[in-house]
This record gives C-alpha cells, structure tokens and sequence, in this order.
C-alpha cells in the first residue's frame, strides 16, 4: 500500500474481500489525502472496472483482491491485455478453491494469474517474499504496467498481508516509476491509437480530453481502434501482445540469488516460502552442507536463463510452494537433465525451514 | 417482583394480546412457532455467533417458520457471509435442513437451479429458500437476484440486513444507513460516516419486479416475522424477505440490546415494516410507540458523532428520512384516522 503510494497511485478501487481488505480500508483512507481517491465496488467486476477507466482516463490505477475476486476480474483483464491499459492488480492469495479458506495462505494462484483470461497471452507477475519487498515490488510493478501498457500482478499472500512484523524503514527501497508516455493532447494530427509493428513497440498512450477523438476497444480492432476479424490485421495485433512482453524478459526479470561454489543442490523459492528457504539454507551450511539458493521474484514471463545459469552444475533442483507444484511444471519446462523436487504443501500450513533441510540432507 | 405494583413494572412479563414469543396465553393457532413444542430448531444452540447476533435470531425464526410452513419438505442455499461460517465450523453444523453454500454473489441463482431440479424430478412439495447478508444480497448478488425476480422462479430470498460487509471486517455496503461509521466510511471530515443519498432498497427494487410477494420484517418482533415467512412459503414464484438484525460488533452496541435496536429502529421510521403483493403494498405495520431517531441512534457506536453538537445537522438528515418513511409508508395513522 505505501509502495502504490510512493509510486503515484491515484486511484484504487476494490471490493471487500478476506485477506485483501486491509488494502481497501488503507487506500480509502489515504489516498483522498494525496489528492488521488479510492472507491469500493459493489463487487469485484465493478471494481476492476472502474480501474480500467480511470486508467484510461490517465489515472495510475490498482485494485487488490484475492482469489475468488481473481476469477471476477478474469474478462476484465482480458479488457486491459487487449485495450493496452497500465494497471497493478494485487492477488493476496488464500487457500482455495472457491471461498477456501480465506485467513489461510496459500500460493495456488501463481499459474491462474497466467492464463486467467481467454487466448492464453502473457502478463506480468512480480512475487514479493518480505514486507520490505511488498513496497519495492509495488513500485517496480506501477514501473513495468507503464513500461509495458499491460496488467501487472503482485503476488502477495495472506502471512505477508495479516502478519504484524517489525521492519526497518530503511529496508523499504525506492524504485523509479516511470511516467506514462502520452501523446501530446493537444496534438491535432496525434499518431493512431494502437501499432503492431515492430511487434514488440509499445507506442505512447492516448488520453481522453485532447484534441482527437481517442477510441479504446476491448474488441480486436485496427491501429486506429476499429472493430475489425480481418487476418492481416489481428494477426499482427496479438502478436504485439505477445512480443511487447516476450521480446523483453530480460527487462522484467527479477531472481535473488545466494549461491555457493560447489553446492550439489539448488534451492528454488518465492514468496512468503522463500523466507522458510532462506532459513533452511542457514541451518544446512550451518551444517557443513554447500547449498545454493534462487528466490524468483518475477513469476511471469518466467526468467528463464537465471533459472538455467542457477541450475547450472547442480544434482538436484528442490522447489518449495503451497500449492500442488505450479511453479515445478516451469522449472521442468526449462531445466532439462537435472532432477526436480518438489515440496508442496496445501493444507494450509506454512512450509517449515526443517522440512526443506530434510530433503536436502 | 410479583411485589411490584403493575403501573410502576418497567416490562409487562405476560402481556394478553401481544405477540409476545412464547406467550401461552394467546390461543392455539395464533401462539409463535418456537412457543411450540415441537418447534424443529433448525439453527441449533453451539453455533459460532457473536452475542446478541441478531442475523442468528433471524435465521431460526425465519427457517423454522419454513419448515412448519412445508412440512419439513426444504432446501436452504446460503451466500458466503457470517450465517455461513458462523453455522458451519468443522466438526459440527448448525443446520437441520439440507444445505448448500454458494459463492458470495450467486446464492439467488443457485437457488433458482435447486428448485429447477426439483420441478424436472417431479419433487415439487420441497422448497427452497435462498439467505444472504446485505452485502450478498445488495451488491454482489443483485443480478443474480434481480434475475431469479425476473423469471418469476420458485425461491424465497431472505436477506439478513445488518447494514454492512460484517464477515470481512464492517466495510460499508448499499444497505448502510447516511452517517453511519464502517471500516471503509469513517466519522471524520465535516460529513463524518457513510456519504447521504447513496444507497438503495432492494424491496422496493423487489416490488418494481411485480413478483408474488415482498415483505420487511425485524427481529424484535418475531411473530410478525414468522407470520410473512409463513405468508410466503403458501405462494409459488419469486418472494423477498428483508430481516432486519442488528450487529452488536459492527454497530456497536450490546449485545443485550439487539432486540431493543431493532424496535427503535421501527418505532423511530429508520426501518419501515411492510408487505407487497405482486408489486402493490398491502399492508404496513403501524409505529405503536413513536420514537426520535436520537433514541435509535444513541444505542449504537456506529453513529456516536452523529449526537455531538457539530454534527446536528447529520441528525436532521436521518430524522428527516425516518420523517419521509412515515409520510410514505403512513405508519403513524390510526384506523378511521386520516393522515
């Protein structure tokens, strides 16, 4: 929350919703402040709704829910994938599915934030694993929507959203966000609104209140935003989708690494369970053993050659999550040759360093 | 207490005449149906409700009366919110009827399907009645609802109204009263609480759909509640029933006086009781005890700033709507007196 504020949030919308609320109340009560201003819904379409357009409408827009809210975000999403919108969608999971149990954690959502809405194109997800990391990575998600004209998701959980912690002010670390790049709105012969070409560009936005007309459409249209299914046009348009994102990984790809010369493991984690990884990788050398630790902080797209190069002249690769193994199906789409282990857990229960350290040992 | 003369007793304790619960006094046919002695208890003692929960004292009588009404022959859906978890923690429920959980915006629609099945499979004696609160009822679930309405399907919707999202931490829904403080509207600025002119009623959105019947009921009066379940389970079709149950942790008041709230809230015109059938009002219940709203209002923490001397003219504003419920709903005319 006080990372969407250092970012220039202006505008918050959200719907109450266990354990995502306490961002609805603080952004409610904060923001008007700050001249920005928060709404609540009368549900969870509504609220992403109003998101959409207000960015639309220039606005630095983030809404926060949990699961179930994920899925009622699910269309309007796909709204903001296919009309190039900048927004920050927080996903504080809990245990599904369906109501679940929401004062429990989980991560279950890491691959229904992927392939959450129709035609399977990418977005973004950054995956904070301390409270100091909430507030970095929030800006940096506010940094990568305006860089990218896309949905980011930050994948935060019910531990890192309901537990009081102690932090030093000075963990909490800045990162620059980016303004939105805009036509001039008083431009009278303003570029279209949209272009495919080169697939991977992504163009300045247009904002409502200039001189043009500006057009926004959640249709498949044509750079100037009509509606169109020709093939020669379409083709190219959701090609762009998917090459403004996958043409620069590299630009998105966040890992922490702790790595030891010769360690015969490698220890794969994120979010709140990468705390327990940590952990386990003090009592395992502690021990003796040499053991190396990747904390990946950008889920999707997948930083797929810091995985490779970590993966590199280990055994064994150990991945902890709670869930039933979502983010071990990307490791083995990208390592090869090298055994993966998977420790899940989706009882509800936290993984405990103890239970990383006995299958290293 | 029997030394006590009666013209200085605070509470009459058997009051002939009145629909007092339990009150034996009254003839057979018109004693409640938990004055009984085979009431069904269909929301049993050890359930995990705050004290005072006036949505847990609703459910009982309105689901108990149900069950009288249809031999028994009943299906309960239930929207996420406080009735559900409060009456279904593992290892024990609290129900004594099938029940289902729905999602939190859905149960009117779940509704409409249960009692599609039981048309297809011929078991059209058993009926359903969907519950949600008002945040499942009059935000999330409205579509669902104004759906079930539309089609005319065969669902008693009961929403227990307690004015806010309770189960999530008291965030402000479409059924919070102007001024009233919640998680999401609170009492600071110069218009402290929940913004005036926001808001909407959904049995008068009910009515608008001309369904069968429509009803608002409290919970202190509980023989007038039982009696409009009772009315609408002896219909077929869409039927709305608005229970209103104080909320002693979200509003802020004891526990103790959830039944008194309830009545300040009628006898004061903040919560009219009335009934429709299809789509025209038929009857209202008629304040006995006129009330300020100030007496309404001081019970609750939720509108303590509204007494303060800076904020009289929050005051006014709710007056003013209790006012205007009187006039429209003409709760204070006697019969043969003209209002």
């Amino acid at each position: 929350m006080r990372g969407a504020l250092a970012s220039g949030c202006d505008f918050f919308a959200g719907y109450p919703i266990t354990p995502a609320s306490p961002i609805l109340m603080m952004m409610l009560r904060d923001l008007p402040a700050r001249g920005g201003i928060g709404m609540q819904g009368e549900d969870e379409i509504a609220s992403i709704g109003m998101c959409i357009g207000a960015a639309m409408s220039g606005a630095r827009a983030m809404t926060a829910t949990s699961a179930p809210g994920i899925s009622l975000y699910s269309e309007n999403i796909g709204l903001a994938i296919m009309g190039e919108l900048p927004l920050v969608v927080v996903d504080v999971q809990r245990l599904g599915p369906s109501t679940g149990a929401a004062t429990t954690t989980a991560q279950g959502d890491i691959q229904f934030v992927r392939w959450g809405t129709g035609g399977g194109f990418p977005i973004i997800a950054l995956c904070p694993s301390t409270i100091a990391e909430c507030y970095t990575l929030t800006m940096k998600a506010f940094d990568l929507a305006e860089r990218f004209r896309c949905p980011v998701f930050l994948m935060a959980d019910k531990e890192l959203a309901l537990t009081m912690k102690s932090v030093n002010p000075s963990d909490y670390v800045d990162v620059e966000v980016r303004d939105r790049e805009v036509v001039d709105p008083t431009e009278l012969d303003p570029p279209l609104e949209y272009r495919y070409e080169p697939a991977g560009d992504v163009v300045p936005m247009q904002l409502y209140g200039g001189k043009h007309p500006v057009r926004f459409t959640g249709s498949a249209h044509t750079e100037d935003a009509f509606i169109t299914k020709k093939p020669d046009i379409i083709g190219p348009l959701n090609e762009h989708l998917i090459r403004k994102i996958t043409d620069h990984v590299d630009e998105i790809s966040m890992v922490k690494t702790d790595f030891e010369d010769g360690a015969r493991t490698l220890l794969v984690s994120y979010g709140v369970t990468a705390g327990s990884m940590r952990e386990a990788v003090t009592l395992v050398r502690a021990n003796g053993t040499r053991v190396s630790a990747l904390t990946v902080q950008s889920l999707w797209p997948v930083p797929e050659s810091e995985i490779v190069a970590a993966a590199a002249g280990v055994d064994r690769v150990v991945i902890a999550e709670l869930n039933p193994g979502l983010y071990k199906r990307e490791l083995e789409r990208v390592i090869h040759d090298v055994e993966i282990v998977g420790i899940s857990r989706i009882d509800g229960v936290l993984i405990s360093p103890e239970q990383i350290v006995e299958v290293i040992v | 207490m029997a030394q006590i003369p009666e013209s200085q007793q605070k509470v009459k304790f058997y009051q002939t005449g009145t629909f007092t619960v339990g009150n034996r006094l009254l003839d057979e046919e018109h004693r409640s149906v938990q004055a009984t002695i085979d009431r069904s208890n269909s929301l049993d003692s050890g359930h995990r409700a705050c004290q005072g929960c006036g949505e847990a004292l609703g459910a009982r009588f309105a689901i108990d009366a149900a069950i009288r009404a249809t031999g028994n022959q009943l299906i309960a859906a239930n929207a996420t919110g406080c009735l559900e978890v409060f009456t279904t923690p593992y290892p024990e429920t609290a129900w004594s009827v099938p029940w289902i959980h729905s999602l939190f915006g859905n149960a009117a629609a779940v509704a409409s399907g249960i009692a599609a099945a039981m048309k297809v499979k011929g078991r059209e004696e058993v009926r359903v009645i969907a519950q949600g609160g008002d945040g499942g009822t009059t935000d999330i679930g409205f579509g669902c609802l104004s759906g079930t309405f539309d089609r005319n399907d065969d669902v008693l919707y009961i929403c227990y109204n307690n004015q806010a999202y309770m189960n999530t931490g008291v965030q402000r829904s479409s059924a919070t009263p102007g001024a009233a403080r919640t998680a999401t509207t609170m009492p600071v600025g110069a218009e402290p609480g929940n913004a005036f002119n926001t808001g909407k009623s959904v049995p008068l959105i009910a009515m608008a759909h001309n369904i069968p019947y429509v009803a608002t009921a409290s919970v202190h009066d509980l023989h007038d509640l039982e009696n409009k379940v009772t009315r609408a389970m002896g219909v077929r079709g869409a039927r709305y029933i608005e229970i209103f149950v104080p909320c002693p942790l979200g509003w802020g008041s004891k526990p103790g006086d959830t039944v008194k709230v309830a009545r300040l809230a009628v006898e004061s015109g903040m919560y009219p009781l009335f009934e429709a059938v299809d789509g025209e009002l038929t009857g209202v219940t008629k304040i006995r005890r006129h009330m300020p709203v100030g007496e309404y209002l001081k019970l609750q923490r939720r509108f303590a700033h509204v007494l303060k001397p800076t904020n009289a003219h929050q005051l006014e504003q709710l007056q003013a709507i209790a006012d205007r419920n009187i006039k429209r709903f003409d709760l204070l005319s006697r019969e043969g007196e003209t209002s």
